[in-house]
């Protein structure tokens, strides 16, 4: 175990774990940082969602908390005008991209991008873009959960619980750009591929992309 | 894609005689996909889950990679392949312009082969030859200064190659053939 | 230190003594070198050579016929040289079969070396001007560029002849710490883009010295769209690019060094290959290099095909078999590179100096360019430009100088209209900006960025919105998908870009298009991100009055872009006794009136501008007009 340390986060003292990441201290200690792709269990962040833009005091720019280790004396603030503008740009950008239709959506009220519109006063709607119109069709094939690519946003948490919990390797990132996606091998049915129905990665989904087919219609 | 009689031999046989070649750890797996590539033309789902096996991964993983490199393809190409260079030198001197009429031509989109199975068409970043713009490679030629006109007369010498049974493209292996000697 | 002093250097002494037999330019008899570097190649030069081989052969001349690189005059591929005892060098350009046979009848049977058709004498001499007697020769200074073209790069001695891996034999009598430093002390900056000190870079990497094991790595995976120059070099000097990388690995205290070179590229990766074989039998690469204790090796890496790779995290992740992803910097390869170990990664060009900086030393090093930016910039001059080519001039050239001096200016007599630097993560620089110096820190503070040296030359013809969408197609291509700002943010510029192209765009536009630009910059997970907003931000900065015509007047003032424009046929000046445009065009658009002059079908054009180019210059008949509708217009002022 590290040595403790002492950290400033929007005021309040907090003590920490020398070198832990920033994302983690924040939340442990119930401030909120916008996230979507960050699991705690992970060697090394992925940094890829763009939310939880933070900043600290002798930084020229926002840093992503989640890769930012804490040290002696930090002194950090989770908002700022440009890590609002920052984090507001990449929430658009995800909803841009994201299909809504919360009401009937398994996970709406549990869904993290509904919490972070909350938290940080964000519309669900994106304003200044247009939506890209996705229509892929949802794999429904397995009795336990339902995969629906429209309302995914990339966070690849259903793939590191595929890996490194499940351990089974029945899906995982293709292609790239603006066509990556969640696939299986061959872009097959979840049942002919080697899933085994065992709902980990249901469970790490942060919106309602992977749901159990008995929450829906609930 | 449904594999023809015979051809899941082919695949065995060569992925196998490439397995054989390599040490069986995931930094020649891009290697091994570049050889398979080079053997069948592309990279079968087969190829896949014979690697896959051998390196001890999850097939899932290699079709990530192969999805995600612009050099490996799902789909056996055409018997010749035409990559119009897309670079900014060609681009802004017209290369839009040949790839459309190799679209026209061909009926075929970019990325698409034709029903004869005869032709692909790709775009191609920038294959570094600005001073000729714009550039089209077709199979290993690489051909500057192309003009609208002039890919109808590509595509013609082809068509002619074919009747005269295939005189034209022995014309032309030879020089080639000098070329891999050296 | 003491002991192993000059212990190399004899050894090299042998080795070089051997190869100074087959020095090409010193020997009795002629020596013709054919540059077939791909572009060469693509210009007709294997015919060229074939020619030339059998002339040769069919009078038994005593002559031979090399290969070499490119010598950088692309404009005028093929080129050849021609070296006859008697007569100074003389490089030939726009080389055909016809003018090879001729050349051999006249200059090597004959003695007349034909100057009509000559470019340029390579050493001084009284018949004939050499590089230094043109502007262009006035303004360069070749430093890695010096022996491209001039050698054949598949034989190991012509490199060693002109005192190659002599700077090798230096290093190995130093210590690893003694050539860091002299690096350090050169203040070489990286050429791959964005100009870290390549002495810190290494100094980085033996920070860790509880492990032992370091990589190093040559960056040649040469993405950008309209730059060649680490294919250039890679075909026609591979070894120095080689030594470059030996000595970096003997600073650095690496055993294994990999090039990883873009696929692309074959004729660069064959003579990698050949190169690497050739450097083991002469024992400069393997087990003892030069009789030392030191032990090197390199491997080969082919990318893919994917411009991301050229960012160090992802070019590491897909040498290790993953997909070419980048991942957040710190740590830096330096720290946790290839293998999880500690990693140098170089660019060709900068690996290119090192011999010469070994050599020469670091006072002759720094007395080439800028205090803060030493040395040259090699750069791929292409677009509307007179002299199209790979030209090397010392930092801080103005752009100026490099356009009008070297490149001889805008091709056609047209007008100048802007520079693209630094390809996709660069921007666009226009007139007013012509005199600021090329230097890493210059160019960055006017919203471009050095880049790896793709400069395109842009004129009135080229519409400045039409090359913002090209470059955000190719980085929206080329993301790699992983964070937010890159794969979404970069699809959304497009489509708006795509919208102002075609006359959809509106007012607000232009105010999303720079906010989301400056959010990319500053929230992308890697470098390819955070600069692929750079071509729409120049772009805005410089050349607003073209956005806002687009939008405003639904007109391309370049008359570029297809939607915006029709092409017309102007009745006063077309001639009944001429039909030209009618066989260039491709879908039969054109056709004769009944006054036997020609008009377009505009339902059939598909706007290729093959017509305007058909057309006599004498008639000049064919005209792009924009917006689209002004061709009714005009159709009804000449009923």
């Amino acid at each position: 175990m590290n040595k403790k340390i002492s950290i400033t986060i929007d005021g309040k003292e907090i003590s920490a774990e020398e070198g832990r990441e920033l994302l983690w201290v924040a939340l442990e200690n119930d401030i909120f940082i916008p996230n979507l792709c960050a699991l705690k269990e992970k060697d090394r962040p992925s940094a890829s969602c763009r939310l939880c833009f933070v900043e600290i005091e002798g930084f020229p720019r926002p840093v992503t908390s989640c890769t930012q280790p804490v040290t002696e004396g930090m002194v950090v603030n989770t908002r700022s005008p440009e890590v609002d503008r920052l984090v507001g740009t990449a929430f658009e950008l995800l909803l841009s991209d994201h299909r809504l239709g919360c009401s009937k959506c398994p996970k709406n009220k549990a869904c993290a991008l509904q919490r972070i519109a909350k938290e940080r006063k964000l519309k669900l709607k994106p304003k200044r873009l247009d939506k890209f119109e996705k229509d892929t069709p949802i794999d429904d094939s397995t009795d336990l959960f339902v995969l629906d690519r429209n309302r995914c946003v990339l966070c690849g948490r259903c793939i590191w619980a595929d890996r490194h919990i499940a351990r089974v390797g029945a899906i995982g990132f293709s292609q790239r750009g603006i066509k990556r996606k969640v696939s299986t091998f061959g872009d097959k049915l979840l049942k002919d591929s080697p899933c085994i129905e065992c709902g980990e990665c249901v469970e790490v989904c942060p919106v309602g992309a992977l749901v159990f087919k008995k929450d829906y219609g609930k | 894609m449904e594999l023809l009689e015979g051809e899941k031999e082919v695949i065995i046989s060569q992925v196998s005689e490439i397995l054989g070649k390599h040490k069986h750890n995931c930094e020649n797996l891009v290697p091994m996909l570049q050889e398979v590539q080079n053997q069948l033309g592309y990279v079968p789902e087969l190829a896949m889950e014979m690697i896959a096996d051998s390196l001890e991964v999850p097939a899932v993983a290699v079709y990530s990679i192969v999805t995600f490199y612009n050099q490996l393809r799902l789909n056996p190409p055409g018997d010749h392949q035409i990559r119009v260079c897309m670079g900014t030198a060609c681009h802004m001197i017209g290369g839009q312009i040949i790839l459309n009429s190799f679209e026209r031509r061909l009926q075929i989109e970019e990325g698409e082969t034709t029903e004869d199975r005869k032709f692909s068409l790709e775009r191609v970043a920038c294959v570094g030859c600005c001073a000729i713009a714009p550039v089209v490679v077709i199979d290993d030629l690489v051909d500057g200064k192309v003009t609208p006109t002039r890919v109808d007369g590509i595509l013609l010498s082809f068509e002619n190659s074919n009747n005269n049974e295939g005189k034209k493209e022995q014309e032309q292996k030879p020089v080639e053939r000098g070329e891999g000697q050296e | 230190m003491g002991e192993k002093k000059n212990h190399a250097e004899k050894q090299y002494q042998e080795i070089k003594t051997k190869a100074e037999v087959k020095k090409p330019l010193t020997q009795d008899k002629t020596v013709v070198m054919v540059g077939t570097a791909t572009c060469g190649k693509a210009a007709g030069a294997i015919d060229v050579r074939e020619t030339f081989k059998e002339e040769i052969n069919k009078r038994k001349l005593n002559a031979e016929v090399v290969e070499v690189g490119c010598i950088g005059h692309c404009y005028a591929e093929p080129l050849v040289v021609i070296s006859k005892p008697g007569f100074p060098s003389l490089c030939y350009g726009n080389v055909d079969e016809g003018l090879s046979s001729r050349l051999v009848e006249d200059y090597l049977v004959g003695d007349d070396p034909c100057y009509e058709y000559a470019l340029v004498a390579l050493e001084p001499n009284e018949e004939f001007p050499t590089f230094t007697d043109f502007p262009r020769g006035m303004f360069e200074q070749k430093v890695i560029l010096e022996q491209c073209g001039l050698i054949d790069p598949e034989q190991i001695d012509h490199y060693i002849a002109v005192d190659g891996y002599h700077a090798l034999a230096k290093a190995l009598d130093m210590e690893p710490k003694e050539v860091i430093e002299m690096i350090k002390e050169s203040r070489l900056r990286g050429r791959g883009g964005a100009g870290f000190p390549t002495g810190k870079k290494w100094d980085f990497c033996c920070m860790n010295v509880q492990d032992p094991v370091r990589y190093v790595i040559c960056n040649a995976d040469e993405g950008d769209p309209g730059a060649f120059m680490d294919r250039s070099i890679l075909e026609s000097n591979p070894h120095q690019v080689i030594e470059g990388l030996i000595i970096c690995g003997y600073a650095v205290g690496a055993s294994q060094g990999f090039i990883y070179v873009r696929s692309e590229y074959p004729q660069a990766v064959r003579r990698i290959y050949t190169a690497l074989e050739q450097a083991r039998e002469k024992g400069l690469l393997g087990e003892g290099i030069l009789n030392t204790d030191f032990s090197f090796d390199i491997e080969v890496f082919q990318g893919s095909g994917a411009f991301v790779c050229g960012e160090e995290t992802a070019l590491i992740h897909s040498m290790e078999g993953k997909t070419g992803m980048p991942r957040h910097r710190p740590p830096f390869p330096a720290e946790v590179g290839f293998r999880g170990k500690p990693t140098v990664i170089n660019n060709v060009k900068t690996l290119s100096y090192i011999p010469h900086i070994l050599n020469k030393g670091v006072e002759w090093f720094q007395s080439i360019g800028t205090p803060d930016s030493p040395g040259t910039a090699v750069f791929a001059l292409v677009g509307k430009i007179e002299n199209t080519g790979l030209v090397e001039v010392p930092m801080g050239t103005t752009l100026r100088t490099l356009v009008y001096d070297v490149g001889g200016g805008i091709r056609n007599e047209k007008e100048f209209k802007a520079v693209q630097i630094g390809g996709p993560s660069g921007g666009c620089l226009p007139e007013s900006a012509l005199d600021i110096p090329i230097d890493f820190d210059s160019l960055q503070e006017a919203g471009a960025i050095m880049g790896s040296g793709g400069l395109v030359v842009l004129d009135e013809d080229d519409c400045m919105v039409e090359i913002a969408r090209f470059f955000l197609d190719f980085t929206q291509k080329e993301s790699c998908g992983k964070c937010t700002f890159c794969r979404l943010g970069t699809r959304h510029m497009l489509d708006i870009l795509m919208r102002i192209t075609t006359g959809q765009g509106e007012k607000k536009d232009i105010e999303i298009l720079g906010d989301l630009a400056v959010d990319i910059k500053n929230g992308s997970l890697c470098g390819l991100g955070k600069t692929a907003p750079n071509p729409v931000l120049t772009t805005l900065r410089y050349f607003m009055d073209e956005y806002e015509e687009h939008i405003q007047g639904k007109r391309c003032p370049s008359l570029m872009c297809p939607e915006l424009i029709n092409f017309y046929i102007v009745p006063k000046k077309c001639s009944k006794l001429c039909s030209a445009c009618v066989g260039s065009c491709p879908v039969e658009a054109i056709y004769t009136r009944e006054d036997g002059l020609k008009a377009i079908d505009l339902e059939k054009c598909v706007k290729c501008n093959s017509c305007p180019l058909a057309c006599p210059p004498e008639y000049d008949a064919i005209i792009k007009v924009s917006p689209p509708e002004r061709v009714e217009e005009l159709e009804k002022e000449n009923a």
